[in-house]
């Protein structure tokens, strides 16, 4: 029996998770879609200084006037693993799509020392209440970004035998033809492994690309140390790792499970956060934002990564 | 799983019978309480006092000789509670009867908030007189 094989039938129905690690599962979820949805605003100076010189009047409607859209997006998608049909649980995950959205918003402005404790109050609640937006919004729809995996399965097959996940062996079978064939289960996945650095390459692109040629990536890299640069790295490890393995629609246990050239967890996260990086590099070479001296360089790319590694792990999910 | 959470909950050991667990119950009410410490913070912004912008510039220490060349940091602070927009800084060395000045702007400078400029000169700023000014400010 080939190794696909073994994980198909060897992983069996995970026990359904308690109530609180499903309510994790759906707060990680939700993180994942508001980062997917607001990282590349996080990025954008002029929002920066909306929030800087906003009037407390104007923050206070942005808020209230946020919980319209993510209402509705509720009721349709959401962030939980079944969307809102009752009103009372669409008005209560408004309000804590809202709350992380801002919690989220928080940390992420910190990571990137765009609000320090020499920040103003106002200053800092300006950035917090603009920049959540589109974390909000990302949180009303973190279902149906996060919704399948990239098995291409939907998550809604789970009842019907084959279980969620399935479709990644059936990715990886494709390139097998015989199951007893060592050769070809080897061609299938390392075609299941291309298919994901391809894939990160591209996601990394695809939300990077808007943020390289821009002023600031330099910003915010001029404000970071060394020591600062390393919590940057760990948090954008951590943001993959979580999209892809814990906000996902997916069979946890048998994702984790699932052996391939990288696509053990923490292999996977670590050689796709390291494209994520190569990819940042090529966009700053590509866009010309200055190569001198080479700690620049090292501290710009870290900091494209962390919207590059969030593309990559959507990317991951997407194919 | 069509009608929602409210039946996918009642299988779970926490669930009540509104259909939501304690660990959802737990996430809505710290939920609440973020959102009313926000909206607390932005209630009381707008009670504060909503001065002008008053930004004013001042020299932050001792030149610094650079090569051939000296530094001199200068602190731009806005005691005001609105943020100045395109702040304009100038610094005028008077050296031997002779003036340089130069400027620098601050694209946004928030109420309370203050940022560190460096001027450079090719005269030691301690030998003649150096005075820096905010010259203007837009009101965004």
């Amino acid at each position: 029996m080939t190794q696909t094989a073994d994980a198909s039938t060897a992983v069996s129905r995970p026990e359904p998770a308690g109530p609180w690690r499903k309510e994790w599962l759906d707060v990680v979820r939700a993180a994942s879609g508001g980062l997917l949805f607001g990282v590349p605003l996080l990025y954008t100076m002029e929002v920066w200084w909306t929030g800087s010189r906003s009037q407390p009047p104007a923050m206070a409607l942005v808020v209230v006037l946020l919980l319209i859209p993510v209402f509705v997006l509720n009721q349709t998608g959401g962030f939980r693993e079944t969307p809102d049909h009752r009103v009372r649980d669409a008005v209560a995950d408004t309000v804590e799509a809202v709350a992380l959205g801002l919690v989220v918003t928080t940390v992420v402005l910190v990571l990137l020392r765009e609000i320090t404790t020499q920040t103003p109050l106002a200053a800092a609640l300006g950035k917090v209440v603009y920049e959540s937006i589109p974390f909000c919004l990302g949180i009303g729809v973190a279902r149906l970004f996060l919704h399948g995996d990239r098995d291409g399965d939907d998550g809604d097959d789970g009842d019907d035998g084959a279980g969620p996940g399935d479709g990644r062996n059936a990715r990886d079978d494709r390139g097998t033809g015989d199951e007893d064939d060592d050769d070809d289960d080897d061609t299938g996945r390392s075609r299941g492994t291309l298919a994901d650095l391809g894939a990160t390459s591209l996601g990394a692109v695809f939300i990077a690309l808007s943020i390289a040629p821009t002023d600031e990536v330099p910003t915010l890299a001029s404000a970071m140390t060394p020591a600062w640069l390393l919590v940057v790295v760990g948090a954008s490890l951590l943001v993959s790792y979580a999209i892809v393995f814990v906000a996902g629609f997916t069979n946890q246990d048998e994702r984790h499970a699932h052996r391939g050239i990288f696509q053990r967890p923490l292999t996977e996260t670590i050689v796709s956060y390291l494209l994520a990086l190569v990819m940042s590099l090529l966009l700053l070479w590509c866009f010309q934002r200055g190569f001198e001296p080479w700690t620049d360089v090292v501290t710009r790319v870290v900091v494209l990564g962390l919207p590059a590694a969030v593309g990559g792990a959507a990317g991951r999910l997407a194919i | 799983m069509s009608n929602g959470r409210a039946d996918d909950s009642a299988n779970d050991s926490g669930a009540d019978d509104d259909g939501r667990s304690v660990a959802e119950w737990t996430t809505f009410l710290a939920s609440c309480v973020i959102l009313a410490t926000v909206l607390a913070l932005i209630v009381v912004q707008m009670r504060g006092r909503q001065d002008p912008a008053a930004p004013a510039a001042t020299i932050a220490g001792e030149a610094r000789q650079v090569g051939g060349q000296f530094h001199v940091a200068v602190e731009v602070d806005n005691s005001g509670d609105r943020t100045a927009q395109n702040v304009q800084v100038t610094a005028e060395l008077t050296h031997n009867g002779t003036t340089t000045s130069g400027d620098q702007t601050i694209d946004f400078l928030a109420g309370g908030e203050s940022t560190n400029l460096v001027f450079v000169f090719d005269e030691n700023p301690a030998t003649g007189e150096l005075t820096v000014t905010v010259s203007g400010y837009a009101e965004p």
